[in-house]
């Protein structure tokens, strides 16, 4: 296996060092088709490229068959550094099968350069802003997810050897692609003692067989053989460890959880996008694109970590009603309650450790794939009813799917019984819905499905902290004392520090201090009309503050002397303002 | 060793003049050879090792023995110190071993010198004996925080068990910038007291040295804030609370890890130290024992139990979802084996239930305390250590080594890979002997007492208790006797005086720790444990008083006793390490079943008292079965596996494997037994010649 994994990397080190060979791809890019992982990678130097003064393209670590993951930072140096300003990071493709979060992050950063300087909005949301995108986390689950023969839910994972069957060798059990399209399906065989018979409808569907009759297939599972002899098939595969259940918060060991991984962020990729995220401090919100399923969800992942504080609840209502409003369908929810309980995922890092806000949106839903006319569909209230209690499907069979991979794609997503020998089970067939099917829509949807997924992002983007700095009140009070005023507001939905991260004293709060003077006090100012200052007793020119969404927080300085006051704000989340004022 | 150290000087000095005095890398094979018992004779156990003191002496050993013994440098801690492993074994030159080891990881802390010194007293001691490490690797790890560890060496000295990744504590404008700061000079970090209205703290009545917390409820008043020996540097208003330091590795691992917590790190291996020590894991999956030197102890108490954890084993319930899936009462409670039980039946033929399945799929969330199984071979263990150390005159009563800690490597190592895992402390404070002689008469026994039975002690007993009562002087057994005597006074009445007596000053209150403390120091250290109360003027809070117990006291015996404390516990670890469990093949047998038909039956067995694996090892899965396979050519398998798994063999247990197979001649087959951490076997069975 390992000699498998090092010619593997040989073989990307080579791809890698080849000259690109399609010169198809320019900007601003099409999104007609899902990318490979070589082509995002293009797609990221064709950006950085065409856009030279506004990213900055790096690698932020590498994978565990040595491939690069890439992150373009979006930002505009002639309105400020990096760091000065609130941040926002997008990543997709975590899971190796889930490659839409790619396009959508691609997307997101063409759309956004493409604009900047022709709409006004995106013009504005560039200059104050600083966009990270990590487009594939799991680089080598898209390469090999692409580039060989896999089931819609297969190369998920990590290439991190495990072995899953305990019988001390390592991923010799994979499924193997018998009749070599590229898919791997499902196998049956004809039995008479079977469980299953033709559906008299399609015969490409079965039904179970009810008491008494006959039967006519049993399913024999994935496609593949034994490959090493021990009885089973596909028991021990590529992996397991699972990229979202690796990270280092709330991590629990695979006894627990399967697939966490033998410790946090074992996983080389994930280790080093991590410590990069960690020196990004301006990260205010967190956006990571999986499937599928329509949601929005915030945490927390686990039951037993207690609900968020009500102030992070209200930031997270907020934006994740608006997201419902722009992706038609999705539904905003709570991940450990409405999907499943989790540990060790990035989401629940990302809050209690890099102290952002967070939203996985589990794009693409099987609705889309539904063929039911508007009169067949379930009347509204039910069918939403219908799909908490059934997340992935939707409440679409795959007799569904079937249908509108025979007339809206002229039966691409299927593939037809046919018969094929197996080694061990003698005659068998094989056929389902391929790859590219169930969580992945169709090539002519994906520009839809970019296009709003990204457009979530961008809400949230212009709800980033936006703070401004007045110095709203200077006043002699005599005996060479001067009262200062000052007010830090913020007209946007997003705090400077949220709340969790306030309660866990992850990283300093903002900061404010005065300069020039001798502050004799100060403090926060609660009551302006009846002078009630919370004076800090220690160090009262400088002060720690948070300054909340959608509203204020002031401040109050008794300042002794004459000359120039400079008021200095610094803010992980907020930037950094300065403000001066002549007192005389 | 004595020997050794007797190793004229004048060969020392020739050696260097001949191969310079060029350091390890600059070093011909040769040099190492002839330059290397020259140092390794310098490891005396009279003194404790810096952090690169023990890493040099390392590699002395390493040197000294090159044919056994190598050096691993794990990690560069923050400080730029390096993680050293000292690796003993036979399969030094193997990347992959075949033999199973044993791990020790000594001061993951770094504030307990003594046990940096036993795991460098141990790997001494394997060097010597080849019977200890001739069929197995050891890795020891004998400063596993060096750069805490280096902060008893420094001066001033201070205890923090935090590596020196910078940490802003109190999450303002700088970083590592208000420390302690050792004000009166004397080389330590004591601690400061400050009478303060708002002072909570008296010293204790019987011991002024000490401080108590007032109780009010018995008349005390607070005088004192006690607060450690320092500056406010950053004018904070605060004492201490951004010093140098970052994350103590001591409480870095996985299992129960304190998220948020103060010195516990961004996550689990957030460290380059603790990260590295994973990837050694992960990669050295041989290890099948493990030893914790540092400040808890496994040997004398098995670890403990009684955390609250999210689930109870014996108490389960089955969500409503999956209850009606296993007909199971959402509303009853059952054990794991009763839910095991109940899902059997509905398992697709051949395949294997285990506890985990089960409890991840009922999301029973994680072990916290020590399976019962495993508690029996801890509680075996301590009796005979009870009886070694009683062996080694090591067994006086002394004050018990602290609890676990949650996050610790010896959790870690015990819920997470399944390992057994014996944690060793070598040292606490004597226990202080309270010195009331059995017959000494109270109030309470005297009310008790006739006249009779008073007069009776004696003149000589009755003047010693009067003298201890605090009675005067003129006040002589004589006349007591003989008010009593005439009716004057009976021992009612004298028991009633002695309550009313003002009490002398007791000690009640006190920290037992630090009584014991003082005890040792003014017993063994002429008092240099504790420093004495001392005015200071204190830049900020004006007239206060510097002193208090000097750190390591309690934990770090004078460098003295190391040596007469290690050779007594150290080898224990070899006695222990003689239990791992051991794989073997007790019997193969053949019968032929028919025409070139043969039933093959082999016993898979565990020579040893400790089980394969441990019972948190079968939950948590993370040891591998025995795997046994059956090897040859000319055969057919009919019924069994060409690799049978065995999950478990209990300590002295065994577990037959059957296989049926078909040879059209006699011929001889190998059956394996193979494990990574508890060796393994074959047996070659003839199906020729059986009947």
């Amino acid at each position: 296996m390992r000699k498998i994994a090092a010619f593997a990397l040989l073989l990307a080190l080579a791809a890698s060092t080849l000259p690109a060979q399609k010169a198809g791809l320019s900007v601003p890019l099409r999104f007609d088709r899902y990318y490979t992982l070589d082509e995002v990678y293009e797609a990221l130097r064709a950006l950085h490229k065409a856009y030279p003064g506004l990213t900055k393209l790096e690698t932020v670590g590498t994978s565990e068959e040595g491939r690069p993951l890439m992150a373009l930072t979006v930002n505009n140096p002639k309105t400020g550094a990096p760091l000065d300003k609130p941040g926002i990071y997008v990543d997709g493709n975590m899971h190796g099968n889930e490659i839409q979060g790619g396009d959508i992050s691609l997307y997101l950063l063409d759309y956004l350069l493409g604009g900047y300087g022709k709409n006004d909005e995106l013009t504005r949301l560039v200059d104050r802003a600083c966009f990270y995108v990590v487009p594939v986390v799991n680089v080598d689950g898209r390469y090999h997810f692409l580039a060989d023969a896999n089931s819609p839910d297969s190369n998920r994972t990590l290439r991190i050897p495990v072995d899953d069957d305990r019988d001390g060798l390592v991923d010799e059990d994979p499924a193997d692609d018998l009749d070599g399209d590229g898919n791997i399906c499902v196998m049956r065989k004809r039995d008479p003692f079977g469980p299953f018979r033709t559906d008299p409808e399609d015969p490409r569907l079965m039904v179970r067989v009810k008491p008494g009759e006959k039967g006519e297939w049993t399913v024999l599972g994935d496609e593949g053989i034994d490959n090493d002899g021990d009885g089973r098939i596909n028991e021990d595969g590529e992996g397991y460890v699972d990229p979202n259940r690796n990270w280092g918060y709330d991590w629990a060991p695979p006894y627990v959880q399967g697939g966490s991984g033998e410790f946090p962020f074992s996983g080389a990729g994930l280790k080093g996008l991590a410590e990069w995220m960690m020196t990004r401090t301006n990260i205010v919100f967190v956006w990571s694109f999986h499937n599928n399923g329509g949601m929005i969800l915030r945490g927390p992942s686990r039951k037993g970590l207690g609900e968020y504080p009500a102030q992070d609840i209200a930031v997270y209502d907020y934006l994740g009603k608006q997201g419902e409003r722009i992706i038609p369908g999705y539904r905003y929810l709570i991940s450990w309650k409405d999907l499943y309980t989790t540990y060790g995922d990035s989401g629940e890092w990302a809050t209690a450790t890099l102290g952002a806000y967070f939203y996985c949106a589990e794009v693409f839903m099987a609705e889309a794939e539904a063929f039911q006319g508007a009169s067949e569909r379930p009347a509204p209230g039910t069918a939403r009813e219908r799909a908490v209690s059934d997340i992935f499907s939707g409440g679409v069979s795959e007799r569904d799917r079937i249908k509108f991979s025979d007339h809206v794609v002229q039966g691409d997503l299927y593939k037809t019984w046919a018969p094929v020998r197996h080694p061990e089970y003698g005659d068998v067939e094989i056929g389902g819905l391929v790859k590219m099917s169930s969580r992945l829509g169709p090539p002519f949807q994906i520009k839809d499905l970019v296009h709003r997924n990204a457009m979530a992002v961008l809400f949230t983007a212009k709800h980033l902290p936006e703070v401004s700095l007045e110095i709203v009140e200077v006043k002699a009070l005599g005996g060479g004392l001067t009262r200062v005023r000052t007010r830090l507001s913020n007209p946007k939905a997003m705090p400077t520090m949220s709340a969790l991260a306030e309660r866990a004293d992850l990283y300093p709060r903002d900061m404010l201090r005065v300069s020039g003077g001798k502050v004799v006090a100060g403090g926060q100012l609660v009551d302006p009309y009846r002078d009630r200052v919370t004076y800090k007793k220690d160090r009262p020119g400088l002060q720690f503050l948070v300054v909340p969404g959608f509203g204020k927080i002031e401040h109050q300085f008794l300042v002794e002397g004459k000359g120039e006051i400079t008021v200095l704000y610094e803010s992980r989340h907020g930037g950094k303002l300065v403000k001066t004022v002549k007192i005389d | 060793m004595t020997i050794r150290r007797t190793l004229p000087f004048a060969f020392i000095l020739f050696a260097c003049a001949v191969f310079g005095p060029a350091g390890p890398s600059g070093m011909s094979p040769v040099a190492e050879g002839l330059a290397g018992p020259a140092a390794a004779a310098d490891l005396a156990f009279d003194r404790y090792h810096t952090p690169e003191e023990t890493a040099a002496a390392l590699r002395d050993l390493a040197r000294a023995h090159p044919g056994f013994a190598k050096v691993h440098v794990l990690a560069k801690t923050a400080g730029g110190r390096e993680l050293a492993l000292l690796e003993i074994g036979p399969e030094t030159a193997k990347a992959a071993k075949a033999l199973p080891a044993v791990f020790v990881a000594a001061n993951m802390e770094g504030t307990v010198p003594l046990a940096g010194e036993a795991a460098l007293y141990l790997a001494k001691l394997l060097c010597e004996k080849a019977e200890a490490r001739s069929d197995r690797t050891w890795y020891v790890l004998a400063c596993g925080n060096p750069d805490a560890a280096s902060r008893y060496f420094a001066k001033p000295q201070r205890r923090d068990a935090r590596n020196a990744r910078p940490w802003n504590d109190d999450q303002d404008d700088a970083t590592d910038e208000d420390g302690p700061d050792d004000l009166d000079g004397d080389g330590i970090i004591a601690q400061m007291r400050v009478k303060d209205p708002e002072g909570a703290w008296i010293a204790v009545p019987g011991e002024p040295r000490l401080m108590k917390k007032a109780d009010g409820t018995k008349g005390e008043k607070g005088l004192w804030k006690l607060q450690a020996e320092g500056l406010d540097n950053d004018g904070d208003g605060l004492f201490d609370e951004d010093g140098p330091g970052g994350v103590n590795l001591g409480t870095a691992f996985p299992h129960l890890f304190k998220y948020h917590a103060a010195d516990s790190g961004l996550w689990p291996g957030s460290e380059a130290e603790t990260y590295a020590l994973f990837k050694f894991f992960d990669a050295h999956r041989e290890v099948g024992l493990a030893f914790a030197f540092g400040e808890s102890n496994w040997c004398l108490a098995p670890p403990r139990g009684g955390r609250k954890g999210e689930a109870d084993l014996n108490q389960i319930k089955v969500p409503e979802n999956v209850a009606g899936f296993i007909n199971a009462d959402p509303n009853k409670t059952y054990t794991i084996a009763e839910i095991m039980d109940m899902v059997r039946p509905l398992a697709p033929p051949g395949m294997e239930l285990t506890e985990g399945m089960i409890a991840s799929f009922l999301g029973l969330g994680a072990v916290v305390n020590p399976l019962d199984d495993d508690l029996k071979f801890y509680k075996e263990i301590s009796e005979k250590h009870k009886e070694f150390l009683k062996a080694a005159k090591l067994d006086a009563k002394r004050l018990d080594p602290a609890a676990d800690k949650d996050g610790s490597f010896e959790l870690w190592a015990y819920y997470h890979l399944g390992l057994p895992v014996f944690a060793l402390d070598f040292w606490t404070l004597p226990e202080v002997k309270e010195e009331k002689p059995a017959d000494e008469i109270t109030p309470e026994k005297l009310e008790k007492m006739t006249n009779d039975e008073f007069i009776a002690l004696g003149e000589e007993k009755i003047g010693a208790f009067l003298k201890s009562a605090g009675a005067p002087d003129s006040f002589k057994a004589k006349q007591v006797i003989a008010m009593i005597t005439s009716g004057q006074f009976d021992t009612k009445k004298m028991a009633e005086m002695m309550k009313q007596m003002p009490k002398k000053p007791g000690e009640e209150g006190a920290d037992p720790k630090e009584k014991a403390l003082v005890a040792w120091s003014d017993k063994e250290l002429g008092g240099k444990g504790f420093v004495a109360w001392k005015p200071f003027k204190h830049p900020t809070l004006g007239d206060v008083e510097i002193g208090g117990p000097v750190p390591f006291t309690d934990t770090t015996p004078p460098a003295k006793m190391i040596e007469g404390l290690l050779q007594g516990q150290v080898p224990w670890a070899l006695e222990v390490a003689k239990r791992m469990a051991r794989v073997r093949i007790a019997e193969a047998k053949v019968k032929r079943l028919g025409s070139n038909v043969y039933e093959i039956k082999a016993w898979i067995e565990n020579a040893s008292d400790l089980p394969y694996p441990t019972a948190m090892g079968r939950r948590n899965e993370r040891v591998l079965p025995v795997v046994v396979t059956l090897g040859g050519q000319g055969f057919d398998l009919v019924e069994g596996k060409a690799r049978s798994l065995v999950p478990a063999v209990a300590a002295r247990g065994s577990q037959a494997v059957t296989w049926i197979v078909r040879a059209a001649k006699p011929v001889k087959l190998e059956v394996r037994a193979e494990t990574k951490i508890a060796w393994g076997d074959s047996r070659t069975v003839d199906l020729g010649g059986v009947k």
